[in-house]
C-alpha cells in the first residue's frame, strides 16, 4: 500500500474516540470519526476506508446494520471491519461475525491487542 | 293331613284318586243302566246312568279344580306377588308361610330366598357406607395433604376446566380471597392464567403420546402479574385426558433476577466506558507527559482495572442463560410445536433436530419462531421452509431457512420491536431474546437465506428415563387405631403380607440348587401396593442347567453381574421383616431362604401362608392346587410371557390369596388364627411352616 491506510472510527463516545484518535496518529493512519451511525453509511461509501472501526451500539442505526450494509455493497468488498462491543458477550461477537465483521474486540481492549488487530486486517506486519 | 308326603307325591295322589272317581262314576252309571236292562224302556236307564256319570265327572273335575285353584294358583300368585315385593320394593317383612302350606317346600325356600336378598341387601348396604366413610376419610386426608403441600395442584378436564385445586394454587393463580375472582370448580383455567403456553404445552403431550411424558412451561397470570412455573402431566385417561398442573409463583424469583441482571449490567457498562476510554487515553499519552515512576504506576492500575472489568465481564457471560426459571425443552418437542403452529397457519416447515435438550421457554421460543416464520412466508417469495436444532458449542442453533432472498438487520429488528402475540402486547419479541440472553441474526449461503437464534444452555438428551413409578403410595388405613398386635386376633384383610417367589437352578437345595430370581411385593390392608416390588435376579454361583433355562429362561449370562444369593436374601430379609410370608407351596421357597440363614445370622421366622394350603381349605383337597389351576378356578389371568418368572407368578399367587381372603372370610375364618387352625387339617398335603 503506497498510500496511508484510511481507517474510519464509528463510535459515538468522545472520550474513546478521542483516545483512538491519538492511537491512529501515532500509528500514522489516516484516520476520520463519525459519531452517529446514521452517518456511517455515507460516509464509508464516500471516502472508501480501507479498515472502519466501528462500535456496536450506536444511536439511530446499529453497528451490525452498518456492518450488513458494507458487506451488501459489492463496491465495498475490500473494506475491512472491526466491530467494538462495550458488551463483549460471545454470542454478540458470533453475531458481529456472521454478519460479515472480520473482527471483534470487546471494551476495554488492551491497547497492544487492538493495534495488532488493525494492523492483522490492514496485513501490516505486526 | 298327608303333609308329611312330598308334593310330587301328593299331586300324583289326587290325580289318581281323580282317576278312581272317574272309574268309580262310570261303573256306577254303567251298573245302574245294567240293572235296568230287563225293564221296559231300559235306554232310558242307560241315558239316566250315563247323565249320573257325566254330573258326578264334572263334580269331580269342578272340585279338583277348585283345590288347585284354592291350594295351587292362589298361593303361587300371592307368593310370586310377595317375591316381586321383597325383590323391587324393599320389603323387608317376613313372608307368610301359610299361605302355600300345600306346595310343598316352596314357600319356604322361597322365603329363604327372600331373606338372604335381604341379608344380602343389608350387607351390602353396611359395606357401601363402610367404604364410603372410608373413601370420605381417606379424602379428608387427602385434602388436608393437597392443602398442606406448598405447590399449587390443579386437576383440569381435557377442556381445561378446574376439577380440583388446593389453596396455594388458588392463591398463585390470583383467585385467592379479595382479589377480585374467585376460583371455582369448572371454571375455566383461562379465566386466571394465560392460554396459549398452557393450550401449546397439553398439545404437545398429546403428540408424543407418551404417558409419562411431563411439559415445564413459564405461564402469567391473566393480569399479567405473576409468572408461574409449571409442569403438566397428562392424567392417564385415554382418548381426551385431563391433566395435572403443578405450579409455583416464580414472580419473585425472576424480579430478584431481572434486578440483579440490571444492576449487573449497569456496573459493568458504567465501568467498561470509562476504563476503555481510560486504558486508550493512557497508552497515547504524550512521552514526559507524567513523571515515569507516576507514568508506570498510572499503567499498571488501568490495566489491573482493564483486566478486572474484562474477567467480570467474561463470568456474567458465562453465566448468562443459566436462569433457572428456564425450564428443559427437548427439540424434537420445539420442531413438533413450531410445526403444528405454521400448519394452522397455512405455512409448511420441515424439520431436522438433534437430540437435545434445550434450557428456554419453548412457548416463547416457538412463538418467536413462527412470527419470524409469517414475516419471511408473508413476503411472498420464500420457499421450502426448514427448521434445524444442531448442538453448538455448550449450547445450542437454532436456523430457519428457506430458498429465497435473505432477511436484512433492519427488517429484523422491526420485527422484534412488534409484540410477540396479541395476548401479550406488552412484551416485543426482542424481550424474549434479553430473557435467553441471546441474539437472532440473518445469514445466507448457498441460495438460502436463514435467520440464526442460539440457545446458550443446552445438553444432549438421554433416552427417557425409564418412568419413575408415579403411584402415590399410601394407605391411611395404617393410621387407624383399631389394628391389632395379636397375630392370632389380627384380621386376614388388615395384615401386611409380603407375597413372594423364586426360580431357582433346579428343585433339590439340599443337592446344591440355588436361587435365580427372587421377586416379591407387598399386600397392606388387602391392597397390593404396586410401588413395593422386589425383583431381582441372583448369581447362583453354578451354572444353571439347560433344563431350567428352559423353564424359567434366566440363563448363566443373565445373571452374571447379578448380586450373589447372601446379598439378594439379606435384602429380601430386610423388605420381609414385620410382614407375613406367603408364598405357593411355601416350603420349596423357604429352604432356599432358611439354608443361609446360618450364613447371614437371621432368622426367616416370619409367620407363613401358604396359597396351597389356602387353597385345600377353600376347595377341598380332592382339586388341584398348582397355581396354575388355582389361578384358573379364580378368573386370574397370568401372561404367558410371565408365567414362570418370579414376579409373574409372585403377582399370580398375590391375586390368588386376595380372592381366597373374602372366601376364607365366607367359612367364618376371617382371623389369622381361625384360618392356621383350618390349615394345620391339611398337614397331609403340605407343611404348614409356623
Amino acid at each position: 500500500m503506497d498510500r496511508k491506510p484510511r481507517i474510519l472510527v464509528v463510535e459515538d463516545e468522545d472520550n474513546i474516540a478521542v483516545a483512538l484518535d491519538y492511537l491512529m496518529t501515532r500509528e500514522g493512519y489516516d484516520h476520520d470519526r463519525v459519531s452517529s451511525g446514521a452517518d456511517a453509511m455515507p460516509r464509508i461509501r464516500a471516502t472508501h476506508p480501507d479498515l472502519v472501526l466501528l462500535d456496536v451500539m450506536l444511536p439511530e442505526v446499529s453497528g451490525y446494520e452498518i456492518c450488513e450494509g458494507i458487506r451488501m455493497d459489492p463496491t465495498l468488498a475490500d473494506v475491512k471491519i472491526l466491530m467494538m462491543t462495550a458488551r463483549g458477550s460471545a454470542i454478540e461477537r458470533r453475531k458481529g461475525l456472521a454478519l460479515g465483521a472480520d473482527g471483534f474486540v470487546s471494551k476495554p481492549f488492551e491497547l497492544k491487542a487492538l493495534r495488532e488487530e488493525v494492523r492483522r486486517l490492514l496485513s501490516i506486519g505486526v | 293331613m298327608l303333609m308329611h308326603l312330598s308334593l310330587r307325591l301328593r299331586v300324583l295322589l289326587i290325580f289318581a284318586g281323580l282317576g278312581v272317581a272317574v272309574i268309580l262314576a262310570t261303573a256306577l252309571g254303567l251298573w245302574l243302566g245294567y240293572s235296568r236292562l230287563d225293564a221296559p224302556g231300559a235306554g232310558q236307564g242307560f241315558i239316566q246312568a250315563g247323565v249320573v256319570a257325566g254330573f258326578a265327572t264334572l263334580g269331580l273335575v269342578a272340585g279338583v279344580w277348585y283345590l288347585f285353584d284354592l291350594n295351587v294358583a292362589k298361593p303361587i300368585e300371592t307368593l310370586s306377588g310377595a317375591l316381586r315385593a321383597r325383590a323391587h320394593a324393599d320389603v323387608n317383612a317376613d313372608m307368610d308361610a301359610a299361605i302355600a302350606r300345600y306346595l310343598g317346600d316352596l314357600a319356604p325356600a322361597a322365603q329363604a330366598a327372600a331373606q338372604s336378598l335381604s341379608e344380602t341387601r343389608s350387607a351390602l348396604a353396611e359395606a357401601v357406607a363402610r367404604e364410603t366413610l372410608r373413601l370420605g376419610s381417606e379424602k379428608a386426608r387427602l385434602e388436608a395433604l393437597l392443602s398442606d403441600v406448598p405447590v399449587g395442584v390443579i386437576l383440569c378436564s381435557a377442556d381445561h376446566a378446574l376439577a380440583f385445586y388446593n389453596s396455594p394454587a388458588a392463591d398463585v393463580i390470583g383467585a385467592g380471597r379479595g382479589k377480585g375472582l374467585e376460583a371455582g370448580l369448572d371454571r375455566k383455567l383461562f379465566d386466571y392464567l394465560h392460554a396459549a403456553p398452557l393450550r401449546h404445552a397439553y398439545d404437545r403431550l398429546i403428540a408424543t403420546a407418551d404417558p409419562d411424558a411431563a411439559s415445564d412451561l413459564l405461564c402469567t397470570t391473566r393480569d399479567g402479574a405473576r409468572v408461574l412455573a409449571a409442569r403438566m402431566r397428562l392424567l392417564g385417561d385415554a382418548g381426551s385426558p385431563g391433566y395435572v398442573l403443578t405450579l409455583r409463583d416464580i414472580t419473585g424469583d425472576m424480579a430478584t433476577e431481572a434486578r440483579r441482571e440490571a444492576m449487573l449490567a449497569e456496573a459493568l457498562d458504567s465501568l467498561r466506558r470509562p476504563t476503555a476510554a481510560l486504558a486508550t487515553l493512557v497508552e497515547v499519552l504524550p512521552e514526559d507527559a507524567l513523571p515515569a515512576p507516576l507514568e508506570a504506576a498510572l499503567k499498571e492500575e488501568v490495566a489491573r482495572l482493564s483486566q478486572a472489568v474484562t474477567r467480570f465481564g467474561a463470568a456474567r457471560d458465562e453465566g448468562q442463560g443459566e436462569a433457572s426459571a428456564l425450564p428443559q425443552t427437548r427439540a424434537s418437542d420445539l420442531a413438533a410445536g413450531l410445526t403444528a403452529r405454521l400448519d394452522t397457519l397455512g405455512i409448511t416447515v420441515a424439520a431436522r433436530t438433534a437430540d437435545l435438550l434445550l434450557r428456554c421457554n419453548g412457548f416463547e421460543i416457538i412463538t418467536l419462531l413462527a412470527a419470524a416464520a409469517q414475516h419471511v412466508d408473508a413476503r411472498g417469495s420464500a420457499r421450502d421452509l426448514q427448521l434445524a436444532i444442531d448442538e453448538e458449542d455448550s449450547g445450542a442453533a437454532i436456523r430457519l431457512s428457506w430458498q429465497g432472498p435473505r432477511v436484512t438487520v433492519a427488517e429484523l429488528d422491526h420485527w422484534l420491536a412488534e409484540p410477540l402475540s396479541p395476548e401479550m402486547p406488552d412484551r416485543p419479541a426482542s424481550a424474549v431474546l434479553a430473557a435467553h440472553a441471546t441474539e437472532v441474526w440473518p445469514e445466507a449461503s448457498a441460495g438460502r437465506a436463514a435467520l440464526c437464534l442460539p440457545i446458550r444452555r443446552a445438553r444432549r438428551a438421554v433416552a427417557r428415563p425409564a418412568p419413575v413409578a408415579r403411584n402415590v403410595v399410601y394407605d391411611f388405613e395404617l393410621l387407624s387405631p383399631a389394628r391389632t398386635d395379636k397375630l392370632a386376633d389380627s384380621r386376614l384383610d388388615r395384615m401386611t403380607y409380603v407375597v413372594f417367589d423364586t426360580e431357582t437352578t433346579g428343585l433339590n437345595p439340599r443337592q446344591g440348587d440355588e436361587i435365580v430370581q427372587l421377586a416379591a411385593l407387598r399386600i397392606v390392608n388387602g391392597r397390593r401396593v404396586d410401588g413395593e416390588v422386589f425383583d431381582t435376579l441372583v448369581n447362583p454361583g453354578r451354572p444353571i442347567p439347560a433344563v431350567s433355562t428352559s423353564v424359567h429362561g434366566i440363563t448363566d449370562a443373565m445373571v452374571a453381574d447379578a448380586p450373589p444369593v447372601a446379598d439378594v436374601v439379606r435384602r429380601f430379609h430386610k423388605f420381609a421383616e414385620g410382614a407375613v410370608l406367603i408364598a405357593h407351596n411355601a416350603p420349596f421357597d423357604m429352604e432356599f431362604l432358611r439354608r443361609v440363614e446360618a450364613q447371614l445370622g437371621l432368622t426367616f421366622d416370619m409367620p407363613v401362608l401358604d396359597t396351597v394350603l389356602l387353597s385345600a381349605v377353600v376347595y377341598g383337597q380332592h382339586e388341584v392346587h398348582s397355581l396354575d389351576a388355582l389361578s384358573h378356578r379364580l378368573g386370574i389371568n397370568i401372561p404367558e410371557e410371565a408365567r414362570h418368572t418370579a414376579i409373574g407368578d409372585t403377582l399370580a399367587t398375590a391375586d390368588a390369596f386376595l380372592k381366597l381372603v373374602p372366601m376364607l372370610a365366607g367359612r367364618g375364618l376371617d382371623t389369622f388364627g381361625a384360618v392356621l387352625v383350618e390349615v394345620r387339617k391339611h398337614g397331609r398335603l403340605l407343611k404348614d411352616l409356623n
